[in-house]
């Protein structure tokens, strides 16, 4: 495998302006990523503190082996929803090393509105238990939540991938063979009841934990019963009359250290052997990252430059260098793991399509995971295209993305518009992860087009009663357009919707899909199978 | 495994072979029985047939010096697609074709500017996507097709470099 050769002129202006620009956009990333982990109101710190309780994130520092990488997901998730009021969706969800094993960790986020579930927590939560089922991953649930949030009840209970979705899930994974250990570290009411309810172990803690369908003022409310919260559904109780939860723990530090243990007893099965050779930095500077995204979402840029900063050695194998050249497709390993790459340079045309599903064929021929960059304005369009078959061939590709078996990674490098999301597998096509970078933006269209597209309809619905506009008019139609596009295409707006698994750094990325890649083998791969290419 | 090393500007080719201790290197029709032990000081003990030499070798990206008796010796490691591809290099990059039907809205040269690898020539716009245009080496614009604002079909040529022979 040869090396990339890059052409980048590393002491340009350009260069020099891009990587200002791009290194601002990630501190700034990662200064509301700090603010959605730590800043919190005093009152509500204290509560928890007089309760005895650990925040989230200490919990998870004692879960998790001292000295292993933790990949938090979604953590900018709710961040443009309830007037940013609910960080993170009251909901720390990542994958992380627990007794040497891969595990996905679900945690309630007390300190957040007392963790209450809001929609986004419950499609956070949903998504991570996926995350789990996809790739055979233990669970570790940490639960402290005030239950759903009433409110908005309506947007989190029953519909197919609502809060119902979560104890589904879980029964999944049950069935699958693949282990969940809960530890209630709170009240669990309600719903929340079965989340240790249906988890294979479970860990109460004395005093603060408890489980129950209703909880006292509900049961006094409905047949005049009193009972304190330790009668109805305490630690003691539970542990040797009910039989609903397995440990008692007296401190919230040692139900952590017990569910360590049990993670410990797991076995381990062997992961899916893929190509594998011992890993290799890149040779360039995956900083010079910064410099090679360009400042504006309408300029393009050559993505050979992308996969040198990222890959092991920089080294590429590229299939098919002179066909198709709006697509790189090629080989390069990650960390030590093979994969194949698709990347876009450029909008895809027939060509492109053509050799992009080829080459997502071979790749689930060889077993070797996918990993799709995208930066793609679409599809082509135009009569020429048209008569080409553009359509079909991009049907072609969409249906070697759908079908494919070998894990797929999918990173939003710059643009995402039209079908190109859909080609390049992006999130409706079951990416096993999915990240965005800080200035990428997908939509069905561009903005601009969108708000003239608009304009223009508008312009000849009034032109057939007789009517026209001034300029002020077409603006005073453009601008809301603009603006609502501008926001909701926006990688803060995706991630605020878990349209994505995260936000990342650029310069982190070589690292999660590291990570991705070897949770990933914790399921098998299967042999591929397609349905009908449109010839 | 084929290698190639370029050492005082010549290229020297060699093979390697496993063995079920180490390697044997194969130059020519000989065959030497080879292994590079490394020890916990950065030294290495290299052995080459009956021959054991102590040696500190160093490599940066495709550099590799080799320290022995005294002297530092500078070799530099070719990957043979490199190597094979560099003598073929020039001609298929003298015309540069448009990737996407569009229309240009920079031209930075013009006809008889030297430029240099990676430099911009022309920014041109397709499907709401600026694709700058880059020198793919250094050269001399020999002819830019079109003009800023002219649009043009997919594979048009748009600009070309003088070739490499005629240059010289």
């Amino acid at each position: 495998m040869k090396r990339i050769e890059s052409r980048l002129n590393t002491a340009s202006a350009e260069f020099l302006a891009n990587a200002a620009h791009n290194r601002k956009l990630a501190e700034a990333f990662k200064e509301k990523q700090r603010a959605v982990r730590h800043d919190r109101p005093a009152r509500d710190i204290e509560r928890l503190r007089a309760q005895n309780k650990l925040l989230v994130r200490e919990r998870l520092a004692q879960l998790c082996d001292p000295g292993t990488p933790f990949l938090e997901l979604s953590s900018l998730a709710a961040n443009e929803a309830y007037d940013g009021e609910v960080p993170g969706a009251a909901v720390v969800s990542g994958i992380g090393i627990v007794a040497g094993r891969e595990v996905v960790i679900n945690a309630g986020d007390a300190s957040v509105k007392g963790g209450a579930w809001y929609p986004l927590g419950v499609k956070k939560t949903v998504r991570a238990l996926d995350i789990a089922i996809e790739n055979r991953l233990p669970v570790v649930h940490l639960c402290d939540s005030a239950g759903g949030f009433l409110p908005l009840q309506a947007e989190l209970f029953a519909d197919k991938y609502y809060a119902g979705r979560i104890f589904r899930n879980q029964c999944m994974l049950s069935k699958m063979g693949v282990q969940q250990v809960a530890v209630v570290l709170g009240h669990c009411t309600a719903g929340g009841a079965y989340v240790p309810g249906l988890s294979d172990y479970n860990i109460i803690v004395r005093g603060t934990g408890a489980i129950f369908l209703a909880g006292p003022p509900l049961v006094k409310a409905a047949t005049g019963e009193e009972n304190t919260v330790d009668e109805l559904g305490g630690a003691d109780m539970h542990t040797s009359v009910s039989g609903t939860a397995d440990y008692p723990a007296s401190s919230e530090q040692e139900a952590i250290a017990i569910a360590r243990d049990i993670v410990a007893q797991f076995s381990r099965q062997p992961k899916t052997a893929i190509e594998w050779q011992t890993p290799e930095a890149p040779y360039y500077d995956g900083s010079e990252l910064y410099g090679v995204l360009p400042r504006d979402i309408k300029q393009g840029f050559d993505m050979h430059e992308v996969i040198a900063r990222m890959v092991d050695g920089s080294r590429f194998h590229e299939y098919q260098p002179a066909y198709g050249k709006t697509l790189i497709c090629g080989y390069a390993h990650l960390w030590g793991y093979k994969i194949g790459i698709l990347a876009n340079n450029g909008v895809l045309f027939n060509d492109s399509a053509l050799k992009g599903a080829h080459f997502i064929e071979l790749c689930n021929q060889n077993k070797t995971p996918l990993v799709f960059l995208q930066n793609i304005t679409g599809f082509m369009v135009g009569r020429e295209y048209e008569r080409r078959g553009i359509t079909k061939d991009g049907a072609k590709m969409i249906m070697a993305v759908s079908n494919s078996e070998v894990p797929k990674f999918t990173v939003m490098c710059h643009g995402s518009f039209g079908a190109g999301n859909y080609g390049m597998s992006g999130r409706a096509f079951d990416s096993r992860f999915l990240f965005s970078w800080p200035q990428s933006q997908t939509s069905v269209m561009g903005a601009e087009q969108a708000a003239n597209v608009l304009a223009e309809v508008k312009i000849r619905q009034l032109a057939k009663q007789g009517k026209s506009l001034s300029k002020a008019d077409i603006d005073a139609i453009r601008e809301p357009v603009l603006a609502d596009f501008k926001r909701k295409q926006s990688a803060y707006w995706s991630t605020s919707e878990i349209w994505d698994d995260g936000i990342l750094d650029p310069l982190d990325t070589r690292n999660a899909l590291g990570i991705a890649l070897s949770a990933s083998l914790n399921a098998p791969i299967a042999e591929p199978r397609y349905g009908v290419f449109r010839m | 495994m084929h290698h190639a090393f370029s050492f005082n500007g010549d290229d020297h080719l060699l093979t390697l072979s496993r063995t079920t201790t180490a390697y044997c290197l194969h130059l020519g029709d000989e065959v030497y029985a080879i292994d590079l032990r490394n020890h916990q000081d950065d030294t290495a003990t290299l052995v080459i047939g009956e021959q054991s030499l102590e040696v500190v070798i160093a490599t940066q990206g495709d550099e590799v010096f080799v320290h022995l008796d005294g002297e530092v010796y500078q070799l530099r490691y070719r990957h043979p697609l490199e190597r094979l591809a560099a003598s073929q290099a020039g001609n298929s990059e003298d015309a540069i074709r448009a990737p996407m039907p569009g229309s240009l809205v920079v031209v930075a040269v013009q006809a008889g500017d030297a430029v240099v690898r990676g430099q911009l020539l022309l920014v041109m716009e397709s499907m709401k996507m600026e694709t700058t245009i880059n020198a793919p080496r250094d050269g001399v614009v020999h002819a830019i097709t079109y003009e800023k604002g002219q649009t043009f079909d997919r594979d048009a040529m748009l600009i070309s470099l003088l070739p490499l022979a005629i240059e010289k």
